[in-house]
């Protein structure tokens, strides 16, 4: 028997009905899709989104300053890297914004202590929180999953919400009559039962070869965004995805255009666009927003690279953006304006632009915004970024 | 389910082909698991606090050493802490004593250190586990936290070494090159009330975890470049009665506890009430005895453990009688697990706990009679989500069916069942030899499937274990 005859017989339940309610057409905006991915590791702002037209940022970046003509100018004082010029597309469709300056309510340069507070969506580290993409969907009303496309279970999706889950890794081969056998035996498990059945299903959509665990396990960012396409173009498939993708702690040998952190740069743009591509009509309804712990030091250090510093920059993508736009409460990049002397200076928190952009997602109210994001309601969702 | 299977898999780590028909009594045979003393481990070959001392310095030289080197000590730290890995994974595999390991293990958990935080941590875990838990596992849960509080370990997860008094004597030394100073860090403060000891609704205030920061600056720790390694020991005054090592500072020794009289913040501070003052290192040791003998940490701690042992949604009851065990012996480690082997909550037969990956892994290596956890398993661990000694964050692993039973896993679990079920060493397993450790009626398909010798015998192997039987203990 083939796989797609044997799903198609085995699979009673699946993952559309999967840990879900009663699914509910009426509510169209629940049909929209979140992706959060965090790059790990705190990646360069400074030299992905380019502030070349900033008067101290030749001097300060030193061997590390663009010239206009490497980048994707987006207007006289933003360009984005060389790497990442596959965006321009997007940008000329209205549906990226880059956000810069930006950076989370807490200060440290921890790499874990950043992450968690960026994961927990809290103001200050608290060790037992859920991850505030959990309790996005205890928050939402309606026809809603999550899932974590990752190899890891990311911290912004842990909590009581039961959540799925996709791997790229592959821990052995499987064939169609063992896994129709252990069908079988799960139905003898009324809790497991359907979850199994979901797996399959789920295995299927995505399908084996060659896309989906082989290349992905490889590290490449490009597979596995083409199989979170799959996964998240399905009409009845989750509407809110973590991602994570690392290699963005560039303290030595960081490179320019075509260097190390560029080609980082551009697998990213590159897995983007693909995504874009692949989710095909439902890419109406998408948004994604990129984000990292934080920024690095605004100079050069001792190993070509970039030490962990404050500020950063990120993305948000998708149709449902009002317009493309460069938000920043741009701070400068003279000495006095630099945060403790060294790093791009806070002036937007990570929460303000998270609130706009999954108000804009699903419809949320101002109260259940502060509900997954608590201690936060002096911090207003960005205004004018979703339409 | 049978009792005797019940003690070998719900308390112990998962019955091994044979042993329901040794152990005789369950219970008589987890209480006897309580008497033999410490459960011990040696290190690795080749891991010595010398060895991860200077290889951390290695790591750590920053722009003196060229790249190459520093790969190369990174590489030789990340070594070092997969042999940790491994070796206590095989003692999980292996042990006659499998309800310690567990409660190791649980304890390892409960009191984290997460090797994926910092570089430093990675080679620590092992010792740590060692000196922190195997050594206090059946002794006093304060001795435990106390041990914890004062391993470079824990001292550098949760940053207290370099956390600084403001007005301490030595402050000024703790200014970093760039000017920036450092001062007080709350984090370690702040978890050992949250999660270590009262629990997030224990009832302390913020003012408590400041406090409290307080009392603990100076605990740091020797051989790195910490906040005080440029004081020289001669202006170090030692107290009258303080510990020695309070006096000594070596950059290039091992990795060790220090307290720093000259970063620890002078006057008075109040934490749940109770006043300390003057007291240098005391004060942060009777502070952590006075946090473990409080009333909720009772009932955090009992909460955790039934949860643990027997359902995501514990029984009151239950929790209430191993609490009180917990109060009325301080903390009796040792008491504390018989009681919980003497509840008749645990023994119910609708109680059952999914297993973790972790638990999952060792389980199956023990039905095979694995005398080894293979060179990958923290790899395999680490795929299966539940890398070892790596939590995402200090609250370490969760334990419930909600956190491990995705859809994603269960086929994960599929996968790897095939490939261990191929190796050549499983060629002399009889498949049917596994229905003694697997707990399903005589109705069940699972039973035909492993008797039908149409079915290649590796694949049984692996249905016996991938199956929904084997994810419950």
């Amino acid at each position: 028997m083939k796989r797609r005859d044997f799903v198609r017989t085995m699979c009673y339940g699946g993952i559309a009905t999967f840990g879900l309610p009663v699914v509910n057409f009426a509510q169209v905006q629940q049909n929209g899709r979140f992706v959060f991915i965090l790059l790990r590791g705190g990646f360069d702002g400074l030299a992905a989104l380019v502030p070349y037209g900033d008067p101290d940022y030749r001097a300060l970046r030193g061997s590390f300053a663009y010239n206009a003509s490497d980048l994707t100018t987006l207007d006289d004082t933003f360009g984005l890297a060389p790497g990442l010029s596959p965006l321009r597309a997007l940008w000329d469709a209205n549906q990226l914004a880059v956000v810069h300056a930006m950076a989370i309510p807490h200060r440290t340069r921890s790499h874990f202590d950043g992450q968690a507070i960026l994961e927990t969506g809290l103001d200050r580290p608290a060790g037992s929180a859920d991850g505030w993409l959990n309790r996005l969907l205890q928050v939402m009303s309606g026809t809603r999953s999550g899932i974590a496309i990752a190899a890891g279970m990311p911290l912004s999706l842990t909590g009581s919400y039961q959540v799925e889950s996709w791997s790229p890794t592959q821990l052995g081969s499987v064939d169609d009559a063992f896994l129709e056998r252990l069908a079988v035996l799960y139905r003898s498990d009324a809790t497991l039962q359907n979850r199994f059945e979901a797996a399959l299903q789920q295995q299927e959509l995505v399908g084996e070869e060659p896309m989906a665990r082989g290349n992905a396990r490889r590290g490449g960012i490009t597979p596995l965004m083409q199989a979170a396409a799959k996964i998240l173009r399905q009409e009845h498939g989750p509407n809110i995805a973590a991602m994570e993708f690392s290699g963005w702690d560039t303290h030595a040998n960081q490179g320019m255009a075509g260097g190390a952190l560029d080609r980082l740069l551009g697998q990213l743009a590159e897995g983007l666009v693909a995504f874009r591509n692949d989710m095909g009509t439902a890419w109406q309804n998408t948004t994604l927003v990129i984000m990292t712990e934080f920024g690095r030091t605004a100079r050069p250090n001792g190993t070509r690279g970039t030490d962990h510093g404050t500020a950063g920059a990120g993305f948000v993508l998708g149709p449902r953006l009002a317009k493309s736009a460069i938000v920043a409460d741009w701070p400068g990049l003279s000495s006095n304006a630099l945060f403790e002397g060294r790093d791009l200076k806070p002036t937007l928190d990570t929460r303000a632009v998270l609130k706009a952009a999954i108000a804009g997602a699903f419809d949320l109210t101002p109260a259940q915004l502060d509900r997954v994001f608590p201690n936060s309601a002096t911090i207003r969702a960005v205004p004018g970024l979703m339409a | 389910m049978d009792a005797t299977l019940r003690a070998l898999n719900r308390f112990g780590l998962g019955a091994r082909r044979g042993e329901r028909q040794k152990i005789g009594d369950g219970r008589q045979w987890l209480r006897a698991q309580l008497d033999g003393g410490p459960p011990s481990l040696a290190p690795p070959d080749g891991v010595t606090a010398t060895a991860i001392g200077d290889a951390l310095r290695a790591v750590r030289m920053g722009g003196q050493g060229n790249d190459q080197e520093r790969r190369q000590a990174r590489r030789h730290v990340v070594e070092m802490s997969q042999a940790e890995m491994h070796a206590a994974l095989t003692a999980r595999i292996t042990t006659e004593r499998p309800f310690v390991e567990r409660l190791v293990a649980f304890w390892s958990n409960h009191l984290c250190v997460s090797t994926g935080s910092k570089i430093i941590v990675a080679p620590l875990a092992g010792s740590y586990e060692r000196e922190v838990i195997r050594a206090h596992v059946l002794g006093r849960f304060e001795d435990m936290v106390l041990a914890s509080a004062k391993h470079p370990a824990m001292l550098v997860y949760l940053d207290n070494f370099q956390s600084i008094g403001p007005t301490s004597r030595g402050a000024g030394a703790g200014q970093r090159n760039n000017g920036q100073r450092r001062g007080l860090n709350e984090n370690y403060a702040r978890e050992l009330l949250e999660l270590h000891t009262l629990g997030v609704n224990g009832g302390y205030t913020q003012q408590d975890v400041q406090e409290l920061a307080k009392i603990l600056t100076g605990w740091t720790i020797n051989g790195l470049n910490g906040p005080g390694a440029r004081l020289q020991p001669a202006n170090q005054p030692r107290r009258r009665g303080a510990p020695r090592q309070a006096a000594r500072r070596d950059p290039d020794g091992p990795i060790e506890f220090a307290f720093i009289d000259l970063l620890h913040e002078p006057g008075t501070k109040t934490v749940l009430g109770q006043r300390y003052s003057q007291g240098g290192i005391e004060e942060g040791e009777r502070a952590i005895r006075a946090l473990c003998r409080h009333p909720s940490t009772a009932q955090f701690i009992a909460t955790k453990l039934v949860t643990h042992f027997v359902s995501d949604e514990p029984p009151a009851a239950a929790v209430d009688r191993v609490a009180r065990v917990f109060r009325s012996t301080d903390g009796d480690l040792k008491a504390v697990a018989r009681a919980l082997v003497d509840d008749p909550e645990a023994w119910r037969e609708d109680a059952r706990k999914f297993r973790t990956p972790q638990d999952w892994f060792v389980a199956v290596l023990r039905a095979l009679g694995a005398s080894d956890a293979s060179p990958n398993a923290p790899v395999v661990l680490r795929q299966l989500r539940q890398p070892v000694w790596s939590p995402a964050a200090p609250k370490g692993f969760g334990d419930a069916l909600q956190e491990w039973a995705d859809p994603d896993s269960l086929l994960n679990r599929g996968e790897l069942a095939r490939t261990i079920a191929k190796q050549p060493a499983m060629r002399a397993l009889d498949p049917q030899s596994l229905a003694d450790v697997v707990d399903v009626p005589a109705s069940n398909p699972l039973h035909a499937m492993l008797a039908d010798t149409s079915i290649a015998a590796p694949e049984r192997i692996a249905l016996a274990v991938a199956g929904p039987a084997f994810q419950w203990r």
